[in-house]
């Protein structure tokens, strides 16, 4: 839903980074609004999932210009888990292997690490289970997982689906999906966007970095931006994205 | 990431005081006389002292081992105190007895020394320097006819066993640090599980090197009769000082048929400090023998300590169906060396065993992998795996992996995996992404490395050695 | 029958061909480098695994005669098409090669027609150690000629190009021979060829050959190199090669060992130049009383190296194959990727593998893993073959052929392939009769 009067979750203005003293990021503004919900679209290379690691805080990036707040904290004076703590996420694009660390570990850890910082109580393991078991059920995966070392052996599909998982137990306020949709199947896809859209609520946001206009069929965005070489070239509806899908990128980046 | 890692290996060593304890001890050197003054003063019967002195004789003709992967100054065995024991050394009636200066060191080293204070039931052997303080549980355990208690007690009270097994798995000559041993030993456990007994508690051994310039030379001897299983563990500190220190200590274990021994190890000898200086030379010798069928041996190891760690837990299978096992985590920092591993030797039917090694390096250390798996022609059906996995934490350390494979029969299987990795970048910015500090996220991490080894330690040493690799457990363990 | 000491002395009463200036100084380095080293000790680490005794038992003389073969002798062992220098007893056959294959920009010539070479001074007898090798040491000594190869920057299309036959004939003499082969292959820059070293002996005999091979690769030079050994049953065969890499270059090596009563062959291969790629494929297949030891040490001594080895061993018989492969990641080599393979498999009760892959890395940059099998001919596979009529000895043939297969299809020269794949099969049949 589109938010005028919503509370400022996200504001970047005039972002530039770079990678390895290449320039990718060249002047990025966005303003998320707490319950809206954005789609970054735009072809390889054109910055998008740079923009969301900057966001993160990846150690690769540095950033060279322009400022970023989250719900008003100036966000690049923040630490990667800083930026998490405050309640940013992001879902990864290839989600690492952790060998020998059992996915509910990591997750109960991570939810308690949260509930410390809001100044809540810890769960102990059988707490935490009850609530991990509630949750699962929002991304379909079987209890078995759990046990599992985190995305080790998992197929594609499951490692995204554990992402949204991670997602569901932090209940983030801003959650950014770097191209979430990439090497899912049909029934992947819809699970994962089922996921999503149950979790969204008046009060947080997402922002979805995609290539395809696919998932946006599942999970329906506000506002869809267009990146072209660094820069957002264009801003719309929904409907920009069914454009783009029908008539490619080449005529707004000419445009831009 | 890396000051993280750096902050986490380089806590300081906690145990590095010196107890103010009179000591009586002989003087400095080695010979015939030396070795004959120890046993006097343990008032040894003749057939120990004839084992000790061709001990000696043959350690005379033998050469320090140069082949590990380790380097170090000369050792001049003639600068070692060969005995150190606490004064007075009188018969103990009952715990209270015990010194209470002693007392006070076995607490805070967390070894508290009365049995109803002792962790979960464990029955405590505690070894200072060179003889035994005191054994907990002894008459408890005496009723199931266990017999737990210090070397020394064996060879009076027990003397047909000790006879019997004493250098049965490791010949008195068997190579140079275990000839020293059997010829100055000075205490040690003496554990025997009578035919079908299953010990109701676990065993365990506590040293304590005090005394500066004494060499520690224990010798254990565990013995489980057919049918007994018994799970065994050691742990293991000293003082800092600034000269290197020699343990060399022979560990024998006997299972016959249908027994079980399980011997787990946290070892946290002084490692000497940043530049290297000080720290334990630990020179051991552990075998077992899997001498009847279907009886089992492992051995579980986490090595954090000493400056030199050579050690190769090792199992002899003998009888048809018997199995070894070795699991083993060791991390090196500064200028630490380990050269460890496993030997598994297989000689009856159908025998199998499954080494799984996990070495972690950082500072400017070396740790290596260091294991022969040898099937013997009449070891039909023989089975092994063996899995050697590496981490590097940072630019000047090494991590080497030397498995041999002698294989002489036609049926046996034998396979060695090894890897080597590091923390990734990724890794750590996905602990990150979800809130997690770096300093957890490398313990998980190094957890996560070492899981395979921490789910085969007993509940209260998982704990110690988790917080040993100066990590917290936070539900990564189990 | 002689103690290693008699057979050592006997070695030195060799006679050195008399040479000049730079040659004659390596020669005499190397004689007293031989003498220092002398034969190794039975608890030296490298040669632990292997019972040289054997070897020692005989007096070889040095080869003073010629030995005059026809084409027809050595049928068997040709490669059509190729380029072929034979050399019998270690002397140049010019009569038996055949250099009219030879390419633009390839010079392949014996060795004592090329000392005046500015390439060959300046890279023979550089880059091996022989002063820790006793029998290198003797090589560098007592050789007599060799192969010389040079790959100029011309030839950058090698494939295409015929490959590079080396081929060494033992004859069968009244007393063992003591027999020296040298090769040394020089590759300049984006330079590529294949060359076959191949190591044959003829009417069995008992002899012993040594052979040390240079291979030097400048950058983005690549080599495939084949090194065949099916030395007499009777022989004893002890060899050394070394390579150098260089910057982006790749050398493919693939190794058998066939032949030989005792066999070693020692491989050193130092990644000097950043990304260099190093693939080393070997076999020992061996039966009756062979000893085939392997030894192969990858130095990893820049950034971005990769190294891919597979080693296989089958030991029949009272066999007993050695396998050590040692990959040594050095500080500042990073970005290093290694893997290495050891597979083994044991057809007789009496036979033994011993294999030792070992890790040396000192960088936390990299990406290493190695691993060792030792087991016999699958069970299910065997009873399938069965199931579909096969005899026991059939079956076994032919899966002990499939392991084997592996490692010779790695040779990119396809009527090598063939004629390998064949006599393999006829051995194994024949070791079955």
């Amino acid at each position: 839903m589109i938010n005028k009067g919503g509370k400022v979750l996200l504001e970047v203005k005039n972002l530039k980074a770079e990678v390895d003293g290449v320039e990718i990021l060249k002047g990025v503004d966005l303003t998320v609004r707490a319950g809206e919900v954005h789609a970054i679209m735009g072809v390889n290379g054109s910055g998008k999932s740079t923009f969301s690691k900057v966001l993160a805080g990846h150690p690769d990036y540095t950033v060279t210009g322009g400022t970023a707040t989250f719900e008003g904290k100036e966000l690049f004076s923040l630490a990667a888990e800083e930026r998490a703590r405050a309640g940013l996420f992001l879902a990864f694009q290839y989600p690492v292997e952790i060998p020998g660390v059992s996915n509910s570990a990591l997750l109960r850890l991570a939810y308690n690490t949260l509930q410390n910082e809001r100044g809540l109580e810890e769960l102990d393991p059988l707490e935490f289970e009850d609530l991990v078991h509630e949750k699962i059920k929002v991304v379909e995966m079987d209890p078995s997982f759990l046990d599992r070392s985190v995305n080790e052996g998992f197929s594609g599909g499951e490692k995204k689906r554990n992402e949204i998982l991670q997602m569901a137990i932090l209940e983030p306020k801003l959650a950014i999906l770097d191209e979430t949709d990439s090497g899912l199947d049909i029934d992947a896809l819809r699970i994962v966007a089922n996921g999503v859209n149950s979790l969204l609520t008046a009060d947080n946001a997402v922002v979805m970095v995609t290539h395809y206009q696919r998932l946006l069929n599942y999970i329906v965005p506000d506002y869809v931006h267009v990146m072209d070489a660094g820069r957002i070239v264009r801003t719309g509806g929904k409907e920009l994205a069914l454009e783009l899908e029908a008539r490619g990128y080449d005529w707004v980046r000419a445009a831009a | 990431m890396s000051s993280a890692i750096q902050n986490l290996v380089n806590q300081p060593y906690k145990h590095g005081f010196v107890t103010d304890i009179e000591t009586e001890t002989v003087p400095k050197g080695l010979s015939e006389d030396v070795i004959r003054l120890i046993s006097k003063k343990k008032n040894e019967p003749e057939w120990l002292l004839d084992f000790r002195l061709s001990a000696y004789r043959h350690w005379l003709t033998m050469e320090e081992p140069a082949w590990a992967s380790v380097s170090y100054p000369k050792i001049d065995f003639q600068d070692i105190i060969y005995f150190a024991q606490p004064k007075p050394k009188k018969q103990l009636a009952s715990m209270d007895e015990v010194d209470p200066e002693l007392k006070r060191t076995f607490e805070k080293l967390g070894v508290p020394l009365h049995e109803q204070k002792i962790m979960a039931g464990v029955a405590v052997d505690v070894i200072f320097d060179s003889v035994s303080v005191t054994t907990t549980y002894k008459a408890k355990l005496a009723e199931v006819g266990i017999i737990f208690c210090s070397f020394s007690e064996a060879v009076h009270q027990h003397p047909e066993l000790v006879k019997q097994y004493l250098g049965s798995v490791v010949p008195s000559g068997d190579n140079f640090y275990a000839a020293l041993n059997s010829a100055v030993f000075t205490d040690g456990s003496f554990c025997f599980i009578p035919k079908g007994t299953k010990c109701p508690m676990d065993l365990s051994t506590y040293f304590r090197i005090n005394t500066e310039g004494s060499g520690q030379f224990e010798r254990t001897l565990i013995i489980a009769e057919e049918g007994a299983s018994v799970c065994y563990l050691e742990g293991c500190t000293a003082p800092q000082f600034d000269t290197n220190q020699l343990h060399a200590a022979v560990v024998e274990l006997v299972a016959l048929d249908n027994a079980d021994i399980k011997y787990s190890t946290v070892q946290n000898w002084y490692a000497g400090d940043e530049n290297g200086k000080g720290g334990i030379f630990n020179f051991v010798t552990k075998r077992g023998l899997c001498k009847g069928i279907n009886s089992k041996i492992s051995w579980t190891q986490v090595e954090t300590g000493s400056a030199i760690t050579w050690k190769y837990p090792s199992c002899v299978l003998l009888g048809d169906n018997s199995i070894g096992e070795f699991y083993s985590v060791a991390l090196t920092n500064h200028l630490q060396q380990a050269d460890t591993g496993s030997k598994m030797i297989h000689i009856g039917k159908n025998t199998r065993s499954r080494i799984i090694s996990k070495g972690i390096s950082t500072g400017r250390s070396s740790n290596s992998y260091r294991g022969l798996v040898k099937i013997g022609s009449r070891a039909t059906g023989a089975r092994n795996y063996s899995q050697c996995d590496s981490m590097l934490i940072g630019d000047n350390c090494g991590a080497n992996t030397f498995p041999t494979i002698d294989v002489q029969n036609v049926t046996a299987q034998v396979e060695h995996e090894a890897s080597t990795s590091k923390i990734g970048e990724d890794q750590m910015f996905f602990f990150a992404q979800r809130g997690i500090g770096s300093e957890e996220a490398v313990s998980m991490i190094i957890n996560g490395f070492c899981k395979d080894v921490f789910v085969h330690l007993p509940m209260e040493f998982a704990v110690e050695a988790t917080k040993l690799l100066g990590l917290k457990l936070e539900g990564s363990v189990g | 029958m002689l103690t290693k000491e008699q057979c050592f002395e006997q070695l030195l009463l060799g006679k050195a061909v008399k040479a000049d200036g730079w040659l004659e100084s390596i020669r005499v380095e190397a004689l007293e480098s031989a003498k220092a080293l002398n034969f190794p000790s039975e608890r030296h680490d490298d040669w632990r695994f292997t019972d040289l005794s054997p070897l020692f038992q005989h007096g070889f003389q040095p080869v003073t005669s010629f030995v005059r073969l026809t084409l027809a002798d050595i049928e068997n062992y040709l490669i059509p098409g190729s380029t072929r220098l034979v050399f019998v007893d270690g002397c140049f056959d010019a009569g038996l090669s055949d250099l009219a294959q030879a390419g633009a920009g390839v010079t392949v010539k014996s060795l004592v027609e090329c000392f005046g070479d500015p390439q060959v001074e300046a890279q023979f007898a550089r880059n091996l150690s022989f002063k820790q090798d006793a029998f290198a040491a003797l090589n560098t000594h007592f050789f007599e000629d060799g192969a010389f190869v040079h790959v100029s920057s011309e030839n950058v299309t090698g494939e295409a190009v015929a490959p590079i036959h080396v081929l060494h004939v033992a004859t069968k003499r009244e007393t063992p021979s003591a027999i020296y082969h040298r090769c040394l292959v020089v590759m300049e820059s984006n330079s590529r060829a294949t060359v076959v070293e191949d190591y044959a002996g003829l009417n069995g005999g008992i002899y012993f050959s040594n052979a040390v091979t240079e291979v030097v690769l400048k950058d983005h030079a690549q080599l495939q190199h084949v090194r065949v050994q099916r030395e007499e049953k009777s022989a004893f065969h002890i060899g050394h090669c070394s390579v150098k890499s260089g910057r982006g270059s790749v050398y493919a090596a693939t190794s058998l060992a066939f032949g030989a009563r005792v066999s070693r062959h020692t491989q050193h291969v130092m990644q000097l130049g950043e990304g260099a790629e190093i693939r080393l494929n070997g076999l020992a297949l061996i039966a009756g009383r062979q000893i085939a030891d392997t030894h192969t040490r990858i130095d990893h001594a820049v950034p971005g190296g990769k190294s891919v080895q597979l080693h296989k061993c089958i030991a029949d018989g009272a066999a007993h194959a050695v396998f050590s492969g040692k990959v040594i990641v050095h500080p500042g080599a990073k970005g290093t990727d290694s893997a290495q393979s050891s597979r083994n498999l044991l057809l007789s009760g009496k036979a033994r593998i011993d294999t030792q892959p070992q890790l040396e890395i000192f960088n936390d940059d990299v990406s290493c893993k190695h691993g060792a099998t030792v087991g016999q001919i699958d069970a299910d596979a065997l009873f399938f073959l069965k199931s579909r009529g096969l005899s026991e000895e059939r079956a076994r043939n032919l899966l002990t052929h499939a392991f084997a297969g592996e490692i010779i299809a790695r040779i990119p020269v396809p009527s090598l392939v063939e004629s390998l794949s064949r006599a393999i099969l006829e051995e194994r049949m024949k070791e079955n009769a």
